[in-house]
């Protein structure tokens, strides 16, 4: 079925003589199909079948492909050195990073940023977006947004070969399977190989699988299942089990170059730039880190990137879930900063309130719940009127 | 009139202001409003004040060697008495500096509403977090949702610029801004198709023109409230310090109102690009002088927003318009 376009929507709307009545058919239609109705989205966007919207839907409810594998690796502990806790100088001042030069497979920028799309594969648009309001959550009522607002970082965990001259065929041919799965299964928008070289493999326009279930916050909103609002980055790595996921300085360097013109281009704040391992959670048990890629130490300051571990995860203050032993034994010290603020602010909230914590965490939970029923009636909503 | 005194009673908007708490309901095709200031007063008890105010149906109550005066009467009693009313708000929220305020706030709600035992649908306002700071708004709305429920209502917020968008942006098909000028907050929302896009409030409105100008001339500030709201308008020659000095305050929190504005523009990169022009309209009760939209008008066009405004007009009944869009709100939802 084609979109409804917004003008016909506005005719039909116009014709409501009862107010209420107007605005109810509005909520209905602008609420539910708000990103169809946009005229900021250029036009190719609008146009975008109706499949490709309930996909859309669908996919902010379920966790997507990852490449990841979060059991095997839950008990990974980190040596990528000692990285200090400290905040990149560049706090929130964005990068001037420019366009160079675009051919039909390569993007060049002014950083030295070179990106290779010859493997992109498009995948349903990012059309809007839910966030929701920090301190004042309805789920009913939430904003809608387009634009990237963040990025998730992700290890593929993918076989690795020995990073040596002798191993050099082998290290080609893994990086070009591993593309290749995730280009079929979009698990992420950008993939940086063992080398640094970056591979664009879902344009940054459209959705990624690479989030799933998960939550996230900037001073205002609130994020939930970050597929459509934040952009995924991953490392061609492995977290071996009792060792650390590493990555090469290539890809180090990668990643700096590729954070700063992402950063750039969208007026990315530092503190939207985390790793999965923080944002990822499990509403089954209510626990936070279903992943764990990069649950510890990711190189936040050879990146440019102010340290976001010890932030509170919103999963904790705002939803109240919780986590578990193996989340922590794989998290390590600096995660766990993070983990015990949110909790303390959890506590100061429900003293707030005069309620014990485990009644004001079931109240967090609740609201949760309601958002995720939210986005499921969004998606059902959206499939019924799709086969009408 | 209390709400059970209504013959439709399907639903209720209630706008919870820093200044005034206004009840809204739909009576037939009309739409009925009760406000009572959300202030309070403790006078010396005695049996004599008490019998008159009993007389008088004055909302009190009585507490040890005190009696507290709630609501509208309590503006009265302030003056009469000389001392600064008590708030249960302050900059939109309740006041953390006032101790009995959530008691308080309990009691003046229910001096508007009655307990429901048939959950009936009901829709506050709740102001938007500040421009450029941490919101603070969880504690707030917890606990007026937390009142409204024990008193039987199905319960849900709404932004209260939002309100203002469902009050009065009908013909535009609830597009345009809401911008909702009271006590302590000016809140101001965005909205496409009746879709909130972007929200905020700025911290100065009408209680920050009270204290500022009551600094300025030893004037208490209730006091200038009721001078302001009795007599101030815009475009006009006043001997009078105290109105000269409201004037320069009304037009710095006006030139912040669109500061403000201007800069959560210019910071908001989800906007609707719309080729038709935005209405804006203006409501709550530091709008409400003469002159005001003039004066906000050419604020807006020498700010160069970076957006287009078409008719901007002051709300048809701007102390009301918030309760009216809370209503309009949760009549959508049955």
């Amino acid at each position: 079925m084609p979109l409804i376009p917004r003008s016909i929507i506005e005719r039909k709307a116009g014709q409501i003589v009862d107010p209420v009545a107007r605005l109810r058919y509005l909520q209905r239609t602008a609420g539910i199909f708000h990103p169809r109705l946009q005229p900021a989205i250029p036009r190719r966007r609008r146009r975008l079948p109706a499949l490709g919207l309930a996909l859309l839907l669908t996919c902010l409810l379920i966790p997507g492909y990852k490449a990841s594998n979060k059991a095997a690796h839950a008990k990974a502990v980190f040596s990528f050195g000692s990285l200090t806790r400290v905040s990149a100088a560049s706090a929130d001042v964005f990068p001037d990073v420019w366009l160079v030069d675009k051919s039909k497979d390569f993007e060049t920028y002014s950083n030295g940023l070179r990106i290779d799309d010859r493997s992109t594969a498009p995948n349903q648009k990012r059309l809007f977006y839910p966030v929701y309001q920090r301190g004042a959550i309805d789920p009913q009522q939430p904003e809608w947004r387009s634009e990237p607002a963040g990025i998730v970082y992700h290890t593929t965990e993918s076989d690795q070969a020995r990073f040596t001259v002798d191993q050099n065929a082998r290290l080609k041919r893994i990086g070009k399977a591993v593309i290749g799965v995730v280009q079929q299964n979009h698990s992420y928008h950008f993939l940086i190989d063992r080398f640094g070289q970056i591979f664009r493999i879902v344009p940054e326009e459209d959705v990624a699988n690479h989030a799933g279930y998960s939550v996230w916050s900037d001073n205002s909103v609130i994020f939930v299942n970050l597929n459509s609002s934040f952009l995924g980055v991953a490392f061609e790595t492995e977290t071996h089990q009792g060792d650390l996921p590493s990555a090469t300085p290539a890809q180090i360097h990668a990643a700096r170059i590729l954070t700063e013109m992402l950063r750039n281009k969208y007026h990315i704040p530092e503190s939207n730039c985390v790793t999965h391992a923080q944002v990822s959670v499990n509403p089954d048990n209510m626990l936070v880190g279903y992943h764990t890629d990069w649950a510890a130490n990711f190189p936040f300051f050879e990146i440019g990137l102010s340290d976001n571990y010890n932030v509170p995860p919103p999963s904790i203050y705002a939803f109240g879930f919780d986590y578990d032993p193996v989340f922590i034994h794989a998290t390590g010290v600096r995660l766990w900063q993070g983990f015990a603020l949110a909790e303390d602010q959890m506590q100061s909230q429900a003293a707030a309130r005069g309620v014990s914590v485990s009644r004001y965490r079931v109240t967090l939970q609740k609201k949760y719940k309601e958002i995720l029923a939210a986005l499921k009636a969004a998606a059902i909503a959206n499939d019924n009127q799709n086969e009408t | 009139m209390k709400h059970s005194d209504k013959v439709n009673n399907s639903a209720v908007g209630l706008d919870v202001g820093t200044s005034r708490i206004c009840l809204a309901q739909r009576v037939g095709e009309d739409y009925q409003y009760e406000t009572q200031l959300n202030a309070f007063v403790t006078i010396p008890f005695s049996k004599i004040t008490e019998g008159v105010l009993k007389k008088e149906k004055v909302p009190h109550t009585v507490t040890g060697a005190e009696i507290v005066v709630h609501g509208n009467e309590s503006d009265r009693f302030a003056d009469l008495l000389n001392v600064e009313t008590r708030r249960t708000m302050d900059k939109g929220v309740l006041n953390p500096a006032e101790s009995d305020s959530l008691g308080m706030l309990r009691k003046i709600v229910e001096s508007l509403l009655d307990p429901v035992k048939h959950r009936q649908k009901l829709c506050f306002t709740v102001p938007a977090a500040p421009l450029g700071a941490e919101d603070n708004l969880t504690y707030h709305e917890a606990t007026l949702r937390q009142i409204l429920t024990e008193m039987g209502y199905e319960v849900k917020s709404i932004n209260e610029g939002l309100a203002v968008v469902y009050s009065e942006l009908e013909d535009s098909n609830y597009t345009g801004i809401g911008i909702s000028c009271g006590g302590g907050l000016c809140n101001v929302c965005v909205s496409y198709l009746s879709v909130p896009v972007l929200s905020f409030s700025i911290p100065k409105a009408g209680d920050y023109i009270d204290s500022s100008a009551a600094t300025i001339t030893g004037e208490r500030a209730n006091r200038v409230r009721i001078v302001k709201e009795d007599s101030f308008h815009f475009n006009g020659f006043f001997a009078d310090k105290l109105q000269q000095v409201l004037g320069v305050y009304y037009d710095e929190m006006i030139q912040s109102l669109v500061q403000g504005m201007k800069q959560a523009f210019a910071n908001a990169r989800n906007l609707p690009k719309s080729n038709r022009p935005l209405p804006i309209v203006l409501s709550g009760g530091t709008a409400m002088p003469e002159g005001f939209r003039d004066r906000f008008e050419k604020a807006l066009g020498e700010a160069e927003l970076p957006f287009a405004t078409a008719d901007i007009r002051v709300a048809a009944d701007p102390l009301h318009a918030s309760a009216k869009g809370a209503l309009v709100a949760a009549l959508a939802d049955l």
